[in-house]
């Protein structure tokens, strides 16, 4: 059991754009299991070659999917057709869609948000670094592969960088990873972060968390909500933006002190609060985390190798 | 992006919401032609971005420092105010003379506004609201967002209006009315009377009210706006409703919609280093009180990495979100905005590559440090994808640099290269 991937992951690209190219080819290399490429007009013709591997590319979603059986879409659409992108993906009932594209407008995330409550589809992002599982090799993003260990400890963060950023400070104290989640910096997104804490919480592989949040918005304060009534597990977290002036969007979108609840300082002792321990410095979101593990006994160094 | 007061009423107005007779004045000729149709009583509105306009005061520009300190340091005493000496950015006026002796200072060529919220510069003003008087019953606050938990737009009113709707919800939450909007239906009058009607107005401005809503969720969605706000709009002595404050955010993704809504953006009312940062294409950049220039990819890094240094000390000259880097030119770019900004004195690299190459990021860094003769001291902290390549690129070029692999070590040189204005010392890591 492992949250939103799995073993029998079964990836389809939508958009072969130059950048999508790239990137899918970096998930095969990493041994993920790509079944279908979506682009209507693709210059490649009807399939997609790497290495030893290949797959058909579609002009729709719905003849993808009826005809590999794809069970995951990951969007590299440009901004202004990634809602059509996702409405798409919900139409032809694909059970969990990841948008990486950054600058969809808002309006266009409401539409989908709306068609996303009546649906068998869940949405991950947009403006976000998708996700990735170390031990199924199963890599639906944009992530450098290198940094990434399987572990005992899932990440959900707004923020990508910041993800490899943790993840590189968790795999060098010998802290590797069970599933990384970013649920993407804009104001509206599908599953936020207590939505991956809630699956984190009911996971078997994952023995704790860390938690990234950024400024802006109130879902922080959800997540802390659901830690205080509900998780039994370790969650360390860091807020980015305790420096940020208000009133000034913080590249993402949804980075923008409106009011006192999307500042740092509200976050953090909503988190508090609720028991998560906080990394003040995002410096040390890995030694926090393994003084939470060894604390809780779940420390689990790789190999035996020494420090 | 934010537009001003007089843009937003145009919409309003092209969209049937009540706003007071008037319009935009540049010069003193438009000025007396407003005031002869609109006047004898008038209100004067000064048009900048920021806000505390109206408690910010009208200052000529080699003054502007003096008056920010003050006002900040005593904001009864220095606060603007709308008659008396203490000009603000909102004056009322009866008669021409009177209303063009408000409308000069604003319009001089050095005039600015400082408020809390400015900073020690001000801002320049770019056009007078001049707008009749209207006689006002009752204040009321009504405002469109959009509510990300939910992923609706929602409403938010309040016969509590006039003043800040932070303060109503912390003073007197019930106060407050939230409706949250089904946007398959949108939000048609009925739901505007509906609200107008809890809002307490007398049942002859239910229906205007009511209407009025309904137009202003209609520029919402025609503007794909972030906000529109009203506050205050009144009910007047005779029974009606009118919008006489506007405040519409629209929302920069959308912009390719709207021919990049060129039309509603005023580029006076932005930091120039900002546009020089947009026009060079290199990223979000937003300019900053202190003296280390950072670079970085992705806008959750670029926070973190201000964090870091402010917590060892320093303070960030800019934060920077350089996004995705698979072009050196787009390093160079970027380093010539930072090395050009006057208030740098040390720079910060901090790349973490997943889409972005760092071992491109590095040749950047190399052929920027000589193109542009950098002379700041130069810390770089390269991680991710291609990292070795990128490192063996910096080693190898022989440049004067400082490098860590960690975030915490890299900051911590970049305070001390700040601190002791030291240049060109040798590399940790």
């Amino acid at each position: 059991m492992s949250i939103l991937l799995n073993n029998r992951t079964r990836l389809l690209i939508q958009g072969l754009g130059n950048e999508g190219q790239n990137q899918i080819r970096r998930s095969l290399d990493y041994g993920t299991r790509v079944v279908a490429g979506v682009h209507p007009g693709f210059r490649g013709g009807d399939s997609f070659s790497h290495g030893n591997h290949s797959f058909p590319v579609f002009a729709t979603v719905a003849e993808a999917v009826e005809q590999t059986q794809a069970n995951c879409t990951i969007i590299y659409v440009p901004a202004p057709g990634a809602a059509d992108a996702i409405l798409e993906n919900i139409a032809a009932e694909v059970p969990l869609i990841v948008c990486i594209t950054e600058g969809v407008p808002v309006h266009d995330m409401i539409r989908v948000r709306t068609a996303l409550a009546d649906s068998k589809s869940r949405l991950i992002g947009p403006n976000c670094p998708g996700i990735i599982q170390p031990a199924s090799n199963c890599r639906v993003g944009i992530h450098p592969p290198d940094v990434f260990m399987a572990g005992n400890v899932g990440v959900v963060s707004r923020s990508g960088t910041l993800v490899y950023e943790a993840v590189d400070q968790l795999t060098r104290a010998g802290i590797g990873q069970s599933t990384c989640v970013g649920v993407g910096g804009d104001p509206i997104i599908g599953e936020q972060q207590q939505a991956i804490l809630r699956r984190f919480n009911s996971d078997p592989d994952t023995d704790a968390v860390v938690l990234i949040g950024e400024i802006g918005g109130l879902a922080e304060q959800a997540a802390a909500a659901y830690i205080k009534r509900s998780m039994n597990k370790p969650v360390v977290a860091f807020i980015a933006g305790a420096t940020a002036p208000p009133g000034r969007r913080m590249g993402h979108a949804g980075a923008i002190i409106e009011g006192e609840a999307g500042t740092a300082e509200a976050k953090i002792t909503a988190l508090e609060e609720a028991g998560a321990v906080i990394s003040r410095s995002p410096a040390e979101i890995g030694s926090t985390m393994r003084r939470v593990l060894e604390e809780a006994g779940k420390y689990q160094p790789p190999g035996a190798s020494a420090e | 992006m934010n537009i001003h007061e007089y843009q937003a009423k145009q919409l309003f107005k092209s969209h049937g919401v009540p706003v007071p007779g008037g319009g935009a004045a540049t010069t003193e000729r438009e000025a007396r032609e407003l005031i002869k149709e609109h006047g004898p009583d008038v209100v004067i509105k000064a048009q900048v971005h920021a806000g505390g306009r109206g408690k910010g005061r009208i200052v000529k520009r080699d003054r502007t420092t003096r008056i920010y300190n003050d006002l900040t340091a005593d904001p009864e005493r220095y606060e603007g105010q709308i008659t008396g000496r203490r000009r603000g950015g909102v004056r009322l006026a009866g008669g021409t003379e009177e209303a063009l002796k408000e409308f000069r200072p604003m319009m001089e060529q050095d005039a600015r506004l400082v408020s809390i919220q400015t900073g020690a510069d001000g801002v320049p003003i770019s056009a007078v609201l001049i707008e009749q008087q209207t006689s006002i019953a009752k204040e009321y606050y009504f405002s469109i967002q959009v509510d990300g938990a939910n992923g609706q737009p929602l409403i938010v009113a309040s016969a509590e209006g006039g003043q800040s709707i932070e303060e109503v919800n912390r003073t007197n939450p019930r106060a407050v009315l939230r409706v949250p909007v089904d946007p398959v239906e949108g939000f048609p009058a009925f739901r505007g009377r509906s609200l107008a009607s809890r809002l307490g107005l007398p049942s002859s401005a239910v229906r205007p009210a009511g209407e009025m809503f309904a137009n202003l969720y209609r520029v919402f969605i025609d503007m794909d706006a972030s906000l529109v706000e009203v506050n205050p709009f009144v009910l007047t002595s005779d029974g009606t409703v009118v919008a006489i404050d506007g405040k519409v955010g629209l929302d920069d993704n959308a912009s390719f919609r709207h021919g990049g809504y060129e039309e509603w953006r005023d580029r006076s009312q932005e930091n120039p280093t900002e546009i020089e940062a947009e026009e060079a294409n290199i990223g979000s950049y937003i300019k900053l009180d202190g003296d280390i220039g950072c670079v970085v990819n992705g806008a959750g890094l670029a926070m973190a990495t201000m964090d870091t240094l402010k917590l060892h000390g320093g303070e960030p000259a800019n934060f920077l979100d350089i996004g995705t880097v698979n072009r050196k030119d787009r390093v160079i770019e970027a380093l010539r905005i930072i090395v050009n900004d006057p208030d740098v004195k040390t720079i910060f690299i901090n790349i973490f590559g997943g889409l972005a190459r760092v071992d491109i990021v590095a040749e950047g860094v190399v052929d920027a440090v000589k193109e542009l003769n950098i002379q700041q001291p130069l810390v770089v902290r390269l991680n991710g994808s291609n990292v070795e390549e990128g490192r063996r690129v910096l080693h190898d070029s022989g440049i004067a640099v400082q490098t860590a692999d960690e975030l915490g070590d890299a900051a911590e040189l970049a305070v001390n290269a700040a601190a002791s204005g030291k240049r060109r010392t040798r590399s940790k890591g």
